[in-house]
């Protein structure tokens, strides 16, 4: 099967009266039907901005610099305009479930309303069909139909939640894409959601899934391959019980251990035995860009960048410890 | 549901209602805290003012003593007062003894709000309209030229420029009466006479009524849509592939809601402004008559403009708020 | 578009410095007395008088150039009795929530929705004699409401941050974190809104003269256009009288606004426009 889409080198910056902030810094990843890909980072790593810049939504301040973005059957998305893919691609081919979801629905409309708009102006259906189409489509994702006829304020964080990703794959996008779709909310409701993109991908309503979060216990539940990110690039990208199992990269490592440790202030306040903040994104360090945090760091970090490399099947990690691993 | 409907309409009752009060209140105790008797003080100020016959001033002050209740103790008198409210009673003028206040408003208020909720009505459709439209052409040549000047206009005097329209437009170009509210003479009616001459009386200054508050209202408009154009369910929208017309519409929705508020706080302001309007064109409305109660210091006429206005004003919040809780669907259904 | 937001804050300062200077070295330049009569009567624009005199043959740009002194004055004045009520009503109100919040919008909204003018007048019935102080203080204290729902918000999204969340963690009062934490984020907002404010009252100063209830026994650009009024200026042509006054005005207060939000784009790029 036909790689559904390919990101190579994709650099994009927000262009601040600072300098350029490189939020998203030469990222290549490759996204196959059937693939759950889990990003998993923490916050101000660059991925919001990756999830938008995978479907070309780049606006000023955010700048694409360079790289590819090949979408199967249409072509590279980085040389055609905004609004040609906006029109092509935007919520029948790709959908984003953005971080804001909580909020990404229109306050002075009912759900089945908005979900009319969208069905007629994509579909050309008349308000009747688009109707029927929308109670099946909730029936099937075991939504509530009642919650049609109310405002997004009568709807709990989790069903608006849930409102929010059902409505992004109306069209039966290929590709979806969530960004942190289940940070908002309490454990119950977390497994809810989780259900839901599964099920999603079993009924074949898309076809492969882009899942976002900073807190890696939840790929474990839904995973089939991981991307982890750490300021603007892509640490190691690999099968998800290998990058679980057997992490090369420390960074990847730190992650996981402080999955281990069950205290609450972790997830929130970041890694704690982790030393220091995520560099600022204006003047990245130099060498690999984890260096300064790194508890392995070795000379040569400090002054390159460790090349991307191959571990058996699409296992890819990009430290100079490929060979020993890191020390979990 | 309708429960919640109730609750919000019964706090905006109860709201308008303590408003007033407390308007009624300071009204009755501001004079009273002048020193000694403030009927002597209020008419002996008339006195000085106009040299009027004694005779007349006696019985002014006499019907004065009585309607204020001088002597009585101050809880009767704030129950007189009150009383005398609620029967529509506001007293008897001073300066056009021996009319009533209330006569003399019933005579002059029509006027004022024939004026002014036109003029708000079209200012605010048309405000916003443009405001979206620049909203919606943001950043671009048209909206770095208009807005400034909107916000220039915005801070245009209302009375100096119904002073350059009268000017323009009625002295030099002599396209309208300089003034006044109908020819004189006439008395009004529906007839195809009046009301044309009427008409032409009325278009100056409610064209500068109109042009005057419209800028703000696109001003306010321009940054309410661009705010909610830049939300996170116009972003979802717009990934879901909406066309830019349909996010336009719904940020416009949302954005209109907040002006519809506005509508009942900026009533105040364009009351205060239409009045000095009404002086420099001559336009017998509640401007006039306030002009005329300050300046022979007729207490009793003031206190009646007071209260009617401090009254249209709550009633006209009200009004606006009420509206609110009809079209927002947070408010309706919770 | 950053340089277009400073042009508009060069242009804004520029014109606004422009009366100001005409205000404050025009009378060391131009020493002829705004009071009294210093020629003939309701005379147009001449060598002798560059604006022409007024129905008592006093000057007019002498008294323009007092007039705007005497503006200038009541705004500054009025700013600084309203910039900190409002701040601290806002921020009150916003920090504390609740039934102080309900009670403080409650009363902020009545005085919002009353036209200033109205409440002026009452008051100025009981004031005969009004100096510039007296002005001064009925506008800053009826023109602040706008500005504490301002703050109110504003106050409420910074305490969702992080920051307050900390210094709260510290054990500092909540008096102290609004000063200490608050207020400092929002100074240039604060500055903003003096200016802004500022603007207003030189409006309602003009107002309020304009029905002769302003300033007793001094020259404003509102009392100017008082008496040009009283005396049927317009009817009789005399626009040498009428114009400038609210001309400089405008000016004075269009400038003003246009630099307040010049500010807010520049220091609070995501505020939502007042
Ligand atoms: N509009 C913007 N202008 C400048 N920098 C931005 C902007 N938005 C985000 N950034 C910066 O880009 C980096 C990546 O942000 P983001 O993609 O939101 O990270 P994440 O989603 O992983 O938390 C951060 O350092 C953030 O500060
Ligand atoms: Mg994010």
């Amino acid at each position: 099967m036909n790689t559904l889409l390919v990101a190579k080198d994709v650099k994009a910056y927000y262009s601040s009266p600072k300098g350029f902030v490189r939020a998203v810094d030469g990222v290549t990843l490759d996204i196959n039907p059937g693939d759950v890909v889990g990003v998993a980072g923490e916050s101000g790593c660059g991925k919001s901005t990756l999830s938008n810049v995978l479907m070309m939504n780049v606006q000023p301040p955010l700048k694409f610099v360079g790289g590819k973005l090949i979408l199967e059957g249409v072509g590279d998305l980085a040389v055609m305009e905004r609004q040609k893919v906006k029109a092509q691609v935007w919520g029948k081919v790709i959908a984003l479930v953005p971080q804001s979801a909580l909020n990404a629905l229109i306050p002075t409309r009912k759900v089945g309303a908005f979900i009319k708009d969208v069905l007629g102006y994509h579909l050309k259906l008349d308000a009747r069909k688009a109707s029927a189409l929308a109670q099946r489509r909730f029936q099937e994702l075991g939504l509530p139909v009642e919650t049609l006829a109310k405002y997004p304020h009568q709807l709990s964080g989790g069903m608006r939640q849930r409102v929010v990703i059902a409505i992004a794959t109306l069209l039966n996008p290929k590709l979806l894409i969530a960004d942190e779709p289940t940070s908002a909310l309490d454990v119950s409701t977390q497994k809810q959601v989780l259900k839901m993109f599964l099920h999603l991908k079993t009924e074949h309503i898309v076809r492969a899934i882009v899942f976002i979060t900073h807190d890696i216990a939840i790929l474990r539940q839904i995973a089939t391959r991981i991307a982890i990110m750490y300021a603007g690039k892509v640490m190691e990208v690999g099968p998800m019980e290998a990058v679980i199992q057997r992490p090369v990269h420390p960074y990847t490592c730190s992650l996981i251990r402080s999955v281990l440790t069950p205290e609450p202030e972790v997830k929130e306040r970041g890694l704690s035995h982790l030393a220091g903040d995520p560099p600022d994104l204006l003047q990245p360090p130099a060498g690999c860009r984890f260096h300064p945090r790194c508890p392995q760091s070795m000379a040569i970090c400090t002054q390159e960048a460790p090349p991307v490399v191959g571990l058996g099947k699409d296992h890819f990690v990009s430290c100079y410890l490929v060979l020993e691993g890191c020390q979990c | 549901m309708y429960l919640n409907v109730l609750r919000y309409l019964a706090r905006r009752v109860v709201f308008a209602l303590a408003a007033f009060l407390f308007f009624i209140v300071a009204i009755f105790t501001l004079p009273r805290l002048i020193p000694g008797n403030p009927v002597d003080v209020l008419v002996s100020r008339l006195v000085m003012q106009a040299q009027a016959n004694p005779e007349l001033i006696h019985a002014v002050h006499r019907k004065f003593m009585e309607e204020f209740g001088v002597g009585l103790p101050l809880w009767k008198q704030f129950t007189r007062f009150v009383a005398q409210l609620l029967r529509g009673d506001l007293g008897t003028s001073i300066s056009m003894y021996p009319r009533k206040v209330s006569e003399i408003l019933a005579l002059f208020l029509p006027w004022t709000v024939a004026l002014l909720i036109p003029a708000i009505l079209v200012s605010w459709a048309v405000g916003n309209f443009l405001g979206v439209l620049i909203a919606w052409r943001r950043g671009t040549v048209l909206d770095r030229v208009i807005t400034p000047i909107l916000l220039t206009i915005n801070r245009i005097p209302f009375y100096w420029f119904a002073m350059v329209m009268l000017f323009i437009f009625a002295v030099y170009l002599r396209f309208f009466p300089i003034g006044d509210t109908y020819r004189w003479g006439l008395s009004p009616g529906l007839n195809w006479n009046f009301v044309v001459n009427y008409l032409h009386h009325y278009a100056l200054p409610f064209l500068t009524l109109v042009v005057i508050s419209t800028g703000g209202w696109a001003i306010g408009m321009r940054s309410m849509t661009i705010y909610e154009l830049g939300s996170d369910y116009i972003l979802f929208a717009d990934l879901l592939g909406l066309p830019q017309r349909r996010l336009l519409a719904y940020a416009f929705r949302s954005a209109c809601l907040p002006q519809v508020t506005e509508l009942g706080l900026n009533f105040g302001l364009m009351l205060g402004g239409s009045l000095l309007l009404e002086l420099v064109f001559n336009y017998r409305g509640m401007g006039s008559i306030t002009f005329q109660a300050l300046s022979t210091l007729d207490y009793p006429l003031i206190q009646g403009i007071f209260i009617v206005l401090a009254a249209a004003v709550i009633a006209v919040n009200l009004v606006v708020d009420i509206v609110y809780g009809l079209v927002d669907p947070r408010i309706k259904v919770t | 578009m950053k340089k277009l937001r400073n042009t508009r804050l060069i242009i804004s300062t520029g014109f606004f410095l422009s009366v100001v200077a005409l205000g404050v070295v025009g009378p060391w330049v131009y020493p002829v007395d705004p009071f009294s009569p210093s020629g003939k009567r309701t005379q147009p624009p001449s060598w002798e008088h560059p604006l022409g005199t007024d129905a008592h043959g006093r000057d007019v740009l002498a008294q323009l150039m007092h007039g705007i002194r005497t503006s200038l004055w009541i705004g500054v004045i009025a700013a600084s009795i309203a910039t900190p009520i409002g701040v601290l009503v806002g921020g009150i109100s916003g920090y504390k929530r609740g039934v102080l919040d309900e009670l403080l919008m409650a009363s902020t909204n009545i005085v919002l929705a009353f036209p200033p003018i109205l409440l002026l007048l009452l008051v100025t019935v009981f004031v005969p004699v009004r100096t510039r102080m007296v002005v001064a203080l009925l506008i800053g204290l009826t023109s602040w409401p706008l500005l504490a729902r301002a703050v109110r918000s504003q106050v409420m999204s910074l305490k969702e941050r992080q920051f307050t969340f900390l210094a709260r963690m510290a054990g500092l009062g909540d008096i102290k974190i609004v000063l200490v934490e608050l207020l400092p984020n929002m100074m240039s907002y604060v500055f903003s809104s003096f200016v802004w404010l500022m603007s207003g009252a030189m409006l309602a100063e003009a107002g309020l003269s304009m029905i002769g209830m302003g300033v007793t026994a001094d020259v404003s650009l509102g009392t100017m256009l008082f008496w040009a009024q009283m005396i049927d200026a317009v009817r009789r042509g005399l626009f040498w009288w009428f114009i400038p006054p609210g001309g400089i005005l405008t000016i004075m207060s269009a400038s003003l606004l246009l630099l307040a939000t010049a500010l807010d784009e520049l220091f609070n790029p995501k505020l939502r426009g007042r």
